[in-house]
């Protein structure tokens, strides 16, 4: 086998990345970038210079959290009174949870995420055993089989495995680049994947689980170089698959089964109104809030009438709230993080750093996308949370460290600009 | 080996991009899903439910966050002229159960056996109730004191031992009491289960009765428990004002009783109406529909009707049922119209005067029927009333003469007149449903139907509107608007509306007016009872009978159906009050209005006016059956006892051997006939006893004859008028009593002489 020259690239930047590391730590702590070299730079590279992490994206990422935070605690504060007997017990372990992620991002920031490359098979397995363990445990609330106990807090064995499934095509589409175009590299571990954690999402349920991880195989596979035809035969099925169910009535079917999806305004039978309670008082939420919202802490909603309003439905009580201005400002907000992590990941100096970061960067984006689509009831309602916003240790923890791994990312990309 | 296998499986145009290139584009592409089209998507949706859904939204979710609890208003009261209770509100109970507040089938069960005990209710239908999930399940309403008590208890139970609150609430809730029963049912009215009336003054006046509830309006949050921020309205409920009205308990009382009476010694089949009105005002005061109906419990039929129902097939009973109830709640003084008959002549001829059409050499003969046109039309009297003067024609209440008198008025003129007495239109009362006239519409009126028309056949008015133009007729020629509502007050007792009398235009002058007050008061001159003659009062009247004709024949057992009216006015020097009786299909023994109506106002007007304080005004005839004040003898001396007994008009009797007077019978005071005997008793002589003969049949001078012959005295009441008969007497028949008792005897002016229209 003729020897690597993007092997040794990438070992080089390990040792460089290493010394540097190194080489910083008994000096003065230099998390954020030099001021003395700002001369230097070019007006697009406003703050990113030598080791230091990227400081756009750690503020905005920063002003999120602070936003989600505040909301979190305005959204739960009725519900925690009324359940926990205590206004603050949410936004305390909230803040706890926060610690400890903003440990861990700090953490990661400084961990070179090339040794994940090596150990994103094993990863992947931590993820498959995850998976496995949840199945066996008792089923909580609903019958479903979604979190793994472990006294403090809970873990989200589908949050591992979207982190495993971004974190195992980054490394194996920066290992086999070159061969991606060809199906045995990039559809078939594809499917592979996605299809055996899907089965096992399946068995839990979690069917917006399987959707997020869906979407990211497919992101990681396209971004990774597969050939843009794959995709369309896979639409084409897709498309095909849904005509069937039309024809043969599944379809109805499976939406009818979907908790009222799309009904949530209209009475229908008792059971159904029940259902669609939680889809129906973010609808009115959201449709309180109007322009300019109802004032910070002013919710009406957030009184029972909007079970859980700390967990996926936060956002209508944002809306209902900061109204639609405050909505979009939110959302420019996230879009400005997407933005920022897509592009310092593509200075990355190495694929693997690249595909990581867009992976993880995208993630938050498509489920914030998703998450808003289920509030306002375009989709079935579905867990699928808010990230920096809806309340939760084990996925808050996780993504903080997932937003580490992309402040590391930004350590190399700003390499070249000492 | 990957340049082995890429020319192979990669198109060629391909290599010439780099692997860094390829990325970037592709980058760009999830950057634009993501960033445009995902988040694009979003921020259309949530502007689309913000700003376009928004409002509606915004009202569904501020409807489920308020509670709005309502506060029911007390419902006014009503009251006479004179403010007795008529009608008034009660607080009563109403238990409601909140069924979501349930947790387990055992509370449900406890709930609602203990209900079901309580209130009476069937257990399993209050069982299915406490299954429900809502906040509101009416259990049952209006609900007493006693029963309320009952159910608190039960609630305190519930929460104690079986640890469920919240679940039975009693709200506020009104009753409707009516102290009087039947007493002007037909102008009062009920209500229904809200409170709300239905009939009378309780549905027209239904705005001011019912006052304005009240709402207390909350944040609640989803389990119903206040919302912690500060949002909460409360709206007082405002009780309904109290309504007073013209008609005074007095008045509709005497009317009621003589009515009832009426309507049973006649076997009247289709009820009958009496109106007492205010002659210079308009004010009724008294309204009746013989027989009414009990307020308090308006929906159950007379006896004999019920059985009626209940012997048709099952079918039809329930129509029948509302139907019968319909007609008992109707009040026929202004739902229903009649042809009024020989008690137009009064309209008629005030036209006729008004008109100039009559001097004092006017005379009419009646040969006992006129031709008009084609039509033989007869008048009562067969053998007709000769040649008579106008006074004359009126008190022989004379058809043929009638018909000249129209003749002469002319046939606009009459129709103009009929208009302008306001009997073409609504009279305008504070009463529903108030019914049409119908009358010749303009031009297909012809001479036979003005013949007709001048006495009072073949149109259709309301009785009121009959009394109305009667009371205009005597008044001075004013057509006034009727009312029943005097004032209204609200809760406080301050006046929210007084209600004034109503000139609606003057019909005739006042000299026309006084004119007919002379004529009207001379008919029951010239006719005695059968004219409505009352003793010591200026009366003066018109009686009718009229054919029912367009309508179906009831079962009466004359030739034709008949209505029997009398329209009257008291005193006729200065008009105070009008009073229209009328007995629809009488199928007692006869149908004459003099026969059967005329007694009725006589009997009424006998009371009224006594209670009404209207001065009594004897003729020399009637003086002599006035009863007066016995004299005090006792302590005098024989003579000087006979000579003021004969002073004061009584013959003295004395008995004993004694020089002064120790006792006397009658008792001092005791009200008898003048020239009544007083037997004075000079020692302890025993009184001789006498006995009582029968009274009944008489008129008034035969019982004074026959009195004196027993050595009784008598004293009268009732219609001791020349035609006036004894019906009832104080002492039995054959009872022994002491010589010069007082036997009271009560007259009634029924009479069978003298069938004058």
């Amino acid at each position: 086998m003729a020897p690597n020259k993007k092997m040794i690239l990438k070992a080089d930047i390990n040792r460089i990345y290493d010394e540097k590391v190194r080489s910083q730590r008994g000096k003065r702590e230099r998390l954020f970038s030099r001021p003395t070299r700002q001369r230097k730079m070019k007006s697009t590279k406003w703050f990113a210079t030598g080791m230091g992490i990227d400081l756009p994206f750690c503020i905005i990422l920063l002003v999120l959290l602070t936003i989600g935070t505040i909301m979190m605690f305005s959204a739960s504060y009725a519900f925690s009174y009324y359940t926990q007997g205590d206004s603050y017990y949410y936004l305390i372990r909230q803040l706890i949870f926060i610690a400890i992620g903003i440990a861990g991002m700090a953490v990661m920031s400084f961990f070179n995420y090339n040794k994940l490359h090596k150990i994103a098979p094993l990863i992947l397995g931590i993820a498959y055993v995850c998976l496995l363990i949840v199945l066996v445990l008792p089923a909580g609330d609903g019958g479903v089989k979604r979190w793994i106990p472990l006294g403090v807090f809970n873990i989200q064995p589908s949050e591992i495995a979207k982190f495993a499934v971004i974190l195992f095509f980054s490394h194996w589409a920066s290992k086999y680049y070159d061969k991606m175009q060809l199906p045995k590299y990039s559809v078939l571990p594809g499917l592979a994947v996605f299809g055996s954690i899907a089965l096992l999402l399946f068995l839990e349920p979690h069917y917006s689980g399987i959707v997020i991880i869906a979407i990211l195989t497919v992101l990681m596979l396209y971004i990774g170089g597969m050939q843009t035809k794959y995709l369309l035969i896979g639409g084409i099925v897709l498309i095909g698959l849904v005509l069937v169910l039309a024809v043969t009535g599944g379809l109805s079917y499976a939406m009818s089964r979907m908790d009222g999806w799309g009904q949530a305004l209209e009475y229908t039978t008792e059971e159904m109104w029940q259902t669609t309670w939680q889809t129906r008082n973010s609808l009115y939420a959201i449709g309180s809030g109007g322009l300019w919202g109802l004032g910070l802490g002013q919710s009406r909603q957030k009184y029972l009438y909007l079970p859980e309003p700390q967990n996926d439905f936060i956002f209508a009580i944002v809306v209902e709230e900061l109204g639609l201005i405050g909505a979009i400002i939110i959302l420019l907000i996230f879009a400005l993080l997407i933005w920022r992590g897509i592009t310092l990941s593509l200075r990355s100096k190495d694929k693997f750093g690249k595909l990581l970061g867009i992976g993880l960067t995208s993630q938050i984006g498509i489920q914030v996308v998703l998450n808003i689509l289920v509030i306002t009831d375009w989709l079935p309602n579905t867990g699928i949370s808010l990230p920096f916003f809806s309340y939760g240790g084990s996925s808050l923890i996780m993504l903080l460290a997932q937003m580490g791994i992309i402040l590391s990312i930004s350590r190399t990309a700003n390499i070249e600009r000492q | 080996m990957e340049e082995k296998h890429t020319p192979s499986k990669t198109p060629q145009k391909r290599t010439d991009k780099g692997p860094n290139q390829r990325l970037r584009q592709r980058t760009a592409i999830i950057i634009i899903i993501i960033l445009v089209i995902g988040f694009g998507a979003t921020i259309l949706r949530l502007s689309f439910l913000t700003l376009a859904q928004g409002s509606e939204l915004q009202e569904k979710a501020v409807s489920q966050q308020l509670s709005d609890t309502v506060l029911t208003a007390k419902r006014g009261s009503i009251y006479d002229a004179k403010g007795t209770v008529l009608a008034e509100s009660a607080s009563v109970w109403q238990v409601v159960l909140a069924p979501i507040n349930f947790e387990t089938d055992e509370q449900r069960q406890a709930a609602a056996k203990g209900l079901s005990e309580i209130l009476g209710l069937d257990y399993e239908n209050v069982l299915e109730k406490t299954k429900q999930q809502n906040y509101y399940t009416v259990v049952k309403r209006k609900i007493e004191v006693d029963q309320r008590d009952k159910v608190l208890e039960l609630s305190k139970k519930l929460s104690e031992d079986y640890d469920c609150g919240n679940v039975i609430q009693l709200l506020d809730d009104y009753k409707r009491y009516y102290p009087k029963d039947d007493l002007a049912s037909c102008v009062i009215g009920f209500t229904g289960a809200d409170e709300q009336g239905l009939e009378g003054v309780e549905f027209k006046y239904d705005d001011y009765l019912s006052g304005t509830p009240g709402r207390i309006i909350t944040a609640k949050n989803a389990r119903g428990t206040n919302m912690p921020f500060q949002f909460e309205q409360n709206i007082e409920s405002e009780d309904g004002n109290n309504v007073y009205l013209t008609i005074d308990e007095g008045v509709q009382s005497i009317c009621e009783k003589h009515m009832a009476q009426a309507i049973i010694d006649n076997n009247v089949l289709n009820r009958g109406v009496c109106i007492c009105m205010d002659v210079n005002t308009g004010a009724v005061l008294a309204m009746v529909t013989a027989n009414g109906y009990n307020l308090n419990d308006p929906y159950s039929l007379p006896a004999e009707t019920e059985q009626k129902i209940k012997a048709l097939p099952e079918k039809e009973q329930a129509e029948e049922e509302s139907k019968s109830l319909a007609a008992m709640w109707r009040n026929k003084c202004v739902a229903d119209t009649y042809m009024p008959g020989s008690v137009f002549k009064m309209c008629t001829a005030s036209m006729a005067l008004e008109e100039g059409k009559i001097s004092d050499s006017s005379r009419f003969s009646c040969g006992g029927y006129m031709r008009v046109e084609d039509y033989d039309i007869g008048c009562s009297v067969t053998s007709g009333h000769g040649v008579q003067t106008f006074l004359e024609s009126f008190c022989h209440s004379c058809n043929p003469a009638f018909i000249q008198i129209g003749q002469l008025v002319g046939l606009d003129k009459f129709r103009d007149y009929y208009t302008a007495f306001g009997f073409s239109e609504k009279s305008g009362i504070d009463l529903p449903g108030e019914a049409d006239d119908s009358f010749w519409p303009e031009g297909q009126m012809g001479m036979v139907d003005l013949a007709v028309a001048s006495f009072g056949q073949n149109f259709n008015i309301t009785p009121l509107s009959m009394i109305t133009a009667c009371a205009a007729v005597c008044n001075g020629g004013y057509v006034l608007q009727p009312y029943v509502v005097s004032k209204i007050t609200d809760s406080r007792g301050n006046v929210v509306k007084t209600v004034e009398k109503k000139v609606k235009r003057q019909v005739i002058s006042n000299e026309t007016s006084k004119k007919m007050c002379d004529m009207l008061a001379a008919y029951p001159e010239v006719n005695g009872a059968s004219g409505g003659y009352v003793a010591g009062y200026k009366t003066g009247g018109k009686t009718g009978t009229s054919e029912k004709i367009g309508v179906e024949k009831v079962q009466s057992s004359f030739e034709k159906d008949y209505i029997s009216s009398f329209c009257g006015i008291a005193p006729t020097d200065d008009p105070q009050v009008a009073l229209l009786v009328f007995l629809d299909t009488p199928d007692g023994g006869a149908y004459y209005g003099s026969q059967i109506a005329a007694p009725i106002f006589i009997n009424i007007m006998t009371e009224l006016l006594p209670y009404l304080e209207v001065k009594t005004d004897y003729s020399d005839e009637d003086l002599a059956y006035v009863n007066v004040s016995m004299g005090d003898y006792s302590n005098m001396t024989v003579e000087e006892a006979l000579t003021k007994a004969e002073t004061d008009g009584f013959t003295g009797i004395v008995v004993g051997s004694g020089n002064t007077v120790v006792s006397q019978i009658p008792s001092v005071a005791s009200q008898v006939a003048a020239g009544a005997s007083v037997v004075l008793y000079t020692d302890g002589t025993p009184p001789e006893k006498v006995k009582v003969p029968s009274f009944l049949g008489c008129v008034s001078y035969e019982a004074n004859s026959l009195a004196a012959q027993y050595g009784l005295n008598v004293s009268f009441t009732g219609a001791v008028s020349s035609g006036g008969v004894a019906v009832a007497q104080s002492i039995a028949e054959g009872a022994e009593v002491s010589q010069g008792t007082v036997v009271t005897i009560t007259f009634s002016a029924n009479t069978s002489e003298g069938n004058s229209d």
